[in-house]
């Protein structure tokens, strides 16, 4: 079943491996370049999972959870956010801020799939 | 994948670029917390992204670079001079390693763990990469010799729905691990009316048999162990599910409500060794929860996408020739006389006209993308003829065509490069002279008309216009008795073999002088323009059209010659009769009430036959002068795709190209500017005779 899947990177080429992933798998992927840019985005539609980076311009991922998570329509959603292995404390601040579970950076296509199948069915 | 990483490397020059424009910043600004977050925010994507597509020589050294401003970041490291130094180098080292990802030459290599050192040394860090060993929760799970059953108590924290969990899918995976039974634990759940639905009141406790361990389980729960009571505990080396009547009796355990049951479960697994019983695990806990819905309206939405240069270039092409056919379809359906095709083709050309204009915009770029190598060359210039220069940039948003600002670049350089080193003078000399210690360059742009000014102005020494002149008849540039304007004088520097450094210096002079920077910036249809006062400074005026290929023209005829007159500076047009030209001898003519000078046209341009006994004047405005030109008859607007002049007609300043009209018929392009100047130069002359 197709989801729609929000990605929220400052990175393009992150973006894209990440989008083209995701189309692979048969999901319906949009794109934002920060926090600001993805709240375009954020208009009521049904969006089934965010995947967001935590360190943007604008506005950071910490922030764009928070928000998220004060949108009526996507108080419960599932949010992934991407990070790597020596940032525990950015972790645990994404998880207060509402965050679903994460995805360390580097990742292979099937780490990515396997956490996001943890979040969304 | 190689779509990806030719990506990744577009990118990451791009982030070295941003880089090293935050670098400078924080240069002038050591306290600017702003601009230590961005640069930490950059180095870690750029990290993030080079493990992510295996550039690993690029994430080991911004690895520890994002060390050191992380250890800036929390105040435990003061920005210095040297630190600014380091990563200056690492950045440009990291942009080496874009083109040699692997590392191949030996000598990148060598600098490579020079590099490393240095900053080891900064952040105090002995051993290298130690936190990037990675543990992520825990790699393929390794299967154990046989399976073993585990009791899983697990029950989310009420909040767990908040955070976008939906516990049934950490259920469910236990499937992918082996066979399982699941018993809900709904105790928790308050009567209907004091329900909260965002709250979750519902645990679960799971026997599974698995040949994984451990770790398989915990992972599970990764995103959760953290607010959900979690027990994870091994109850037999063996598949007790598989066991004849084990699976009825551990539900009737799990199900009596009484609690302890790990104890009871424990204690029924050792009689179970002796009674072995066979039942399928097919319990599915179900419980309702916040559903999430799902829609599939295809959205797919990227805010600016990245294209080659040469496709735009081709895009360019495709619509000079589009504008130029569409005049031939233009001049035919007024021939046709069949208002359907007039009609289309006017769409046509209203259409034409917007995908031209739209095409040029796409084509510009801020001249902001070349400033940060103006401010590394003067930052490193600085160092090396220990000089203090503050570098300054106005304007800098100015958008250009993009052919234009790659061929600003250099003579740009030389150009400021010239200013470091014979403008700004030493540190004591300033002094001396009562000035700041502290040199500055601005670097300035700006639109007006169809040009766009570059400006490049520094409170250096300025230039002396008699050593100048003294100079230029050294060099047989011109005789003694040369009378020359001041400005006349500056666009000596301007010449073929004219230098004015006293000394060859290795920054500026590599025996390429100002004229080559006069060629580069007429290459792109613009001039330059040196003005200064001696002791104040220097200020070095680039003028550059708008756009390289197609402009908004007048067509106008003189003697069946076509010619076409910018637009964009056409004032207004009279009707005079001819015989009144021939009257002043000044060429000057009234015209609503001011007298203006005029151009006749057919006399400069050695037009033969008759002028009509009607001539057109159309007034062209440039900075506050007015000029008339006179021509036969107008014909009408005209987009004109220009095409160059070949080598032959250079000399020639009048005429700065040509275009192809509809019909096939050449028409030549006036370059009113130059027209201007020459009318203006006469105009003095004129003022100064009487």
């Amino acid at each position: 079943m197709a989801k729609n899947i929000l990605i929220v990177d400052d990175s393009e080429s992150i973006r894209e491996v990440v989008s083209f992933t995701l189309q692979n798998e048969g999901h319906n992927v949009l794109v934002g370049n920060d926090g600001v840019d993805a709240q375009r985005h954020l208009t009521g539609d049904s969006i089934d999972l965010i995947i967001t980076d935590l360190h943007m311009p604008e506005m950071d991922g910490i922030e764009f959870i928070r928000f998220v998570r004060k949108t009526n329509e996507y108080r419960t959603i599932p949010i992934l956010f991407l990070t790597t292995e020596s940032q525990t404390a950015k972790k645990l601040e994404a998880k207060e801020a509402g965050a679903t579970g994460w995805i360390i950076k580097p990742f292979v296509p099937a780490k990515l799939i396997s956490a996001i199948n943890k979040v969304m069915r | 994948m190689d779509a990806f990483r030719q990506k990744y490397v577009e990118e990451a020059r791009d982030f070295l670029v941003e880089l090293e424009k935050g670098l400078l910043e924080l240069e002038r600004k050591p306290d600017n917390r702003g601009v230590v977050e961005q640069i930490f925010r950059i180095m870690h994507t750029l990290k993030g992204n080079s493990a992510m597509f295996g550039f690993d020589l690029i994430d080991e050294l911004t690895h520890q670079l994002e060390t050191i401003y992380d250890l800036i970041r929390s105040e435990q490291l003061k920005v210095s001079k040297s630190i600014l130094d380091l990563t200056l180098h690492a950045v440009d080292h990291v942009g080496k390693l874009l083109e040699d990802p692997d590392g191949a030459d030996s000598i990148l290599m060598g600098r490579h763990q020079e590099i490393l050192k240095a900053i080891r040394a900064v952040t105090g860090e002995g051993q290298p990469d130690e936190a990037k060993i990675s543990s992520q929760g825990s790699g393929p799970a390794s299967p154990r010799a046989g399976n073993a059953t585990w009791y899983i108590h697990f029950h989310p924290g009420s909040g767990v729905l908040k955070n976008g969990t939906n516990p049934l899918y950490l259920v469910e995976d236990f499937q992918e691990l082996g066979s399982f039974l699941v018993i809900p634990d709904l105790k928790g759940i308050p009567a209907l009316e004091e329900m909260d639905p965002e709250l979750s009141y519902c645990g679960w406790e799971i026997i599974l048999s698995t040949d994984q361990d451990e770790d398989a389980i915990n992972e599970l729960f990764i995103f959760v162990e953290d607010d959900c009571s979690i027990d994870v505990q091994e109850l037999a080396p063996i598949d007790l599910l598989s066991q004849e009547g084990f699976t009825d009796k551990a539900r009737n355990i799990l199900n009596d409500g009484k609690g302890e049951h790990l104890q009871a479960l424990r204690k029924e697994v050792e009689k179970c060794f002796s009674t072995p019983k066979e039942e399928a695990a097919s319990d599915k806990a179900t419980q309702t929860k916040a559903s999430v819905s799902s829609g599939t309206q295809k959205k797919n939405t990227i805010s600016s996408i990245r294209v080659s240069s040469e496709k735009l270039d081709e895009l360019m092409n495709l619509v000079s020739e589009l504008v130029t056919n569409q005049a031939s379809l233009t001049l035919v359906s007024e021939k046709s006389q069949l208002p359907e095709i007039i009609s289309i083709a006017e769409n046509m050309e209203k259409i034409t006209r917007q995908l031209r204009e739209s095409t040029f915009d796409i084509c510009l770029i801020p001249l902001d993308t070349i400033t940060t190598r103006f401010h590394r060359l003067v930052r490193d210039l600085s160092g090396e003829l220990d000089k203090e220069v503050e570098f300054f940039t106005d304007g800098t948003d100015t958008e250009l065509d993009k052919n234009m600002i790659e061929g600003l670049a250099d003579p740009l350089m030389h150009i400021i490069r010239n200013s470091m080193d014979h403008g700004i003078e030493s540190r004591e000399i300033r002094e001396s002279m009562g000035k700041a210690p502290m040199g500055k360059i601005r670097l300035s742009s700006f639109y007006s008309g169809m040009n766009v000014y570059i400006r490049v102005n520094d409170d250096g020494a300025g230039i002396d216009p008699e050593k100048l002149r003294r100079k230029a008849i050294e060099r047989n540039l011109i005789t003694e008795d040369t009378q020359l304007s001041r400005k006349e004088i500056y666009d000596l520097i301007l010449l073929p073999g004219f230098s004015t450094a006293g000394k060859v210096t290795d920054v500026s002079g590599r025996g390429v002088g100002m004229d080559v920077v006069k060629r580069k910036i007429e290459d792109l249809r613009g001039s330059v323009e040196i003005e200064s006062e001696l002791g104040k400074g220097s200020t070095i005026t680039i003028k550059l059209p708008l756009t390289l290929s197609i402009i908004d023209g007048l067509l106008v005829t003189l003697d069946k010659t076509y010619f076409v007159i910018q637009l964009a500076v056409v004032d207004k047009i009279y009707d005079v009769a001819t015989s009144m030209l021939g009257v002043s001898h000044n060429r000057l003519i009234p015209l609503s009430g001011d007298m203006i000078p005029y151009v006749d046209l057919r006399e400069d341009l050695n037009m033969e036959g008759e002028p009509p006994p009607t001539t057109k004047v159309i007034v062209v405005r440039y900075n506050d002068l007015q000029v008339g030109l006179c021509v036969d008859e107008i014909v009408g607007e005209y987009q004109a795709v220009l095409k160059p002049l070949t080598r032959l007609f250079r000399k020639q300043e009048l005429i700065s190209g040509a275009t192809i009209l509809g019909d096939g018929t050449v028409a030549l392009v006036l370059d009113t500017n130059k027209i201007i100047d020459q009318v203006s130069a006469r105009e003095s002359v004129i003022a100064y005779t009487e």
